[in-house]
């Protein structure tokens, strides 16, 4: 039987163990193969590199187009889930028989795996019989099938889309939750003060909602550069790499050039920029707190 | 009209535009998933016409039947014989559904136990290196998952577990442990103390006091914690797509994506695939919609 003083330690052990097994042995492997040659079509030679495949990655054509692309995504998708996420929560916070029932369903695309997400907006916007162009095509807006994912913006629209529709539903539950602890005199003041419901909402909710909107900015902005599943299904980086942001880029170096050595340094890269963001986050949290 | 009856009418309009923007909101959340189900019970034919016909006519159970029997339909011009030949993975979804099952419930009872056991250890008791294990276990999770997908993968092929059920469970706990233990010690933080003193001071150790006091208050955050888990791993693919490598473990999301990236693709039988893969974790947001609702706003409102 463990004792009382040693309950604790006997706890928290098994998690401990698990954690640490995958945290501290990955992060020195992954220093280790970027500092090594390690392409696995010329497996014998291993040789210490130093910072040659930094330099490679940093240096290379394909690099800087990702993060291109990366940027270009997270922005159209960071905006996008912040605006439809706090409609969506300014939504669900109305005392309506509307907002009851999409209270229901609006975890419903939060639940399901991103990979299904992105097949069915695949299939949706398919380019040969895609329901959103059989419908286009139905009410005359269009007068041929549009190939959406074959062209580089639209393509990236819709990407967007499906991330928003998957994405959207966590920021509104967060927003939501923010929007429910402001106080109701506050609106019931400013109406005294003559407030219309612009003032109200730009004067009393935006600034409560400040810390949050921060919060979640910067978290779908982690989320949206990690993106790799709905890449992977929807557009397989394509058109043009117009979708081949870091992530899906560090995934072909490492499983379609099989340059191990490459793969890990983008990764590296990668995990230092997200990791400057989440410390961004961190801080943020922090300051809501205080 | 008299600026008293403007209002008026501003007072009875505004619910109704309320209602039409939660209705558009709904329409796109709803629409895609309604869309799927047609197709899932049109003939292929039907799905490649250009407009496709919107309501079939009579729904056909013919796709879902080749998944669960392989059996081919009898009215080969409706359903396209040659996408059906060409999509014969498809079969494989029932085992990969399977997997998908075992792995995400073991991780879902994992995290309840070992989870439970460990955050309320955090969350009230006083020991050697409380502070930088919870420090250690939280910040581990700012790990991006593309960085250390190399070394996992050496890792559970050094433990020689590639393609077992066993490697993802063990990846998927690393996982969901931080999160389930930094949600259930913020949980359990907020319970009454006063009735764990009471019990202490009648003689029931630490873990009785867990197990028969606070485990039944906690009930709704243990299943919040659970459905997190549940689906975390449930919907995880890309360490699924690194670690196994044949049916015997690999999971719906994996199967689903090589079947999607198939350019012959059968089309209603990929959505009648996606209709049975998003029952469980779709059930799951329908009936404890409060729960998680109230679980994430608490996640980062706390």
């Amino acid at each position: 039987m463990i004792s009382e003083r040693s309950y604790p330690y006997a706890t928290v052990l098994p998690v401990m163990l698990v954690v640490a097994l995958f945290t501290v042995y990955p992060l020195l492997h992954s220093v280790y193969l970027s500092l090594h040659e390690n392409v696995l079509t010329r497996p014998l030679d291993n040789d210490f590199v130093g910072l040659q495949n930094f330099r490679e990655v940093v240096t290379g054509y394909y690099f800087w187009r990702s993060l291109w692309s990366t940027a270009v995504f997270a922005v159209m998708a960071v905006a996008a889930v912040t605006l439809y996420g706090l409609g969506v929560a300014l939504l669900l916070n109305q005392v309506v028989l509307g907002s009851a029932l999409l209270k229901v369903v609006v975890l419903l695309p939060w639940a399901i795996p991103a990979v299904i997400s992105g097949i069915i907006w695949r299939w949706i916007f398919d380019g040969d019989y895609g329901v959103l162009n059989g419908l286009l095509l139905v009410t005359g807006i269009v007068d041929r099938y549009v190939p959406w994912m074959s062209q580089p913006f639209s393509a990236r629209l819709c990407m967007t889309v499906a991330h928003v529709w998957k994405q959207g539903p966590l920021a509104a539950v967060f927003l939501l939750a923010a929007l429910q602890v402001i106080p109701a005199e506050l609106y019931d003041a400013a109406r005294i003060d003559g407030a219309g419901r612009w003032h109200g909402f730009r004067f009393v909710t935006l600034p409560y909602l400040k810390a949050t909107l921060a919060l979640v900015l910067i978290y779908e902005t982690i989320v949206a550069v990690a993106t790799f599943d709905l890449v992977y299904v929807m557009t397989g980086g394509g058109p043009a790499d117009a979708t081949a942001i870091i992530g899906w880029y560090a995934y072909t170096e490492i499983f379609r050039f099989l340059n191990l050595g490459h793969g890990a340094a983008l990764a590296i890269i990668l995990g230092g920029l997200l990791l400057g963001l989440v410390l961004v986050y961190l801080r943020a949290l922090r300051a809501e707190e205080a | 009209m008299s600026a008293r009856r403007a209002r008026r009418w501003a007072h009875r309009l505004e619910p109704m535009a309320l209602n039409v923007a939660c209705g558009a909101v709904a329409v796109f959340i709803l629409a895609p998933f309604a869309w799927m189900l047609v197709s899932s019970v049109s003939g292929e034919a039907e799905l490649t016409r250009r407009p496709p016909i919107f309501a079939p006519s009579p729904p056909t159970p013919a796709n879902y039947a080749f998944i669960f029997t392989g059996q081919l339909p009898k009215d080969s011009t409706r359903h396209g014989i040659f996408v059906w030949q060409t999509s014969h993975e498809v079969r494989l979804l029932l085992p990969a559904l399977r997997n998908s099952f075992i792995v995400a419930l073991s991780v879902m009872a994992a995290n309840v136990v070992f989870g439970a056991l460990a955050a309320y250890s955090f969350a009230r008791l006083r020991f050697h290196g409380r502070r930088s294990a919870y420090a250690f276990i939280l910040t581990s999770r700012l790990m991006p998952a593309v960085a250390v997908a190399i070394p996992f993968y050496a890792i559970v092929q050094r433990l020689e577990l590639l393609d077992t059920y066993r490697a993802l469970i063990l990846v998927y706990l690393a996982f969901t442990f931080p999160f389930t233990i930094y949600f259930l010690s913020v949980y359990f933080r907020y319970l009454p103390i006063e009735v764990e003193e009471a019990a202490l001071l009648d003689g029931c150790t630490r873990f009785q006091t867990l197990l028969r006091v606070v485990v039944p208050c906690a009930v709704p955050g243990l299943v919040a914690a659970a459905a997190f888990a549940f689906m975390t791993a449930y919907n995880e693919f890309l360490f699924a797509l690194l670690l196994t490598q044949t049916i015997a473990a690999q999971t719906m999301p994996v199967l689903l994506a090589a079947v999607a990236t198939n350019p012959a693709v059968s089309h209603a039988l990929l959505a009648s695939c996606v209709i049975l893969a998003i029952v469980p974790p779709g059930l799951l947001a329908l009936v404890l919609h409060r729960y998680l609702t109230r679980g994430l706003a608490a996640s980062i409102a706390r």
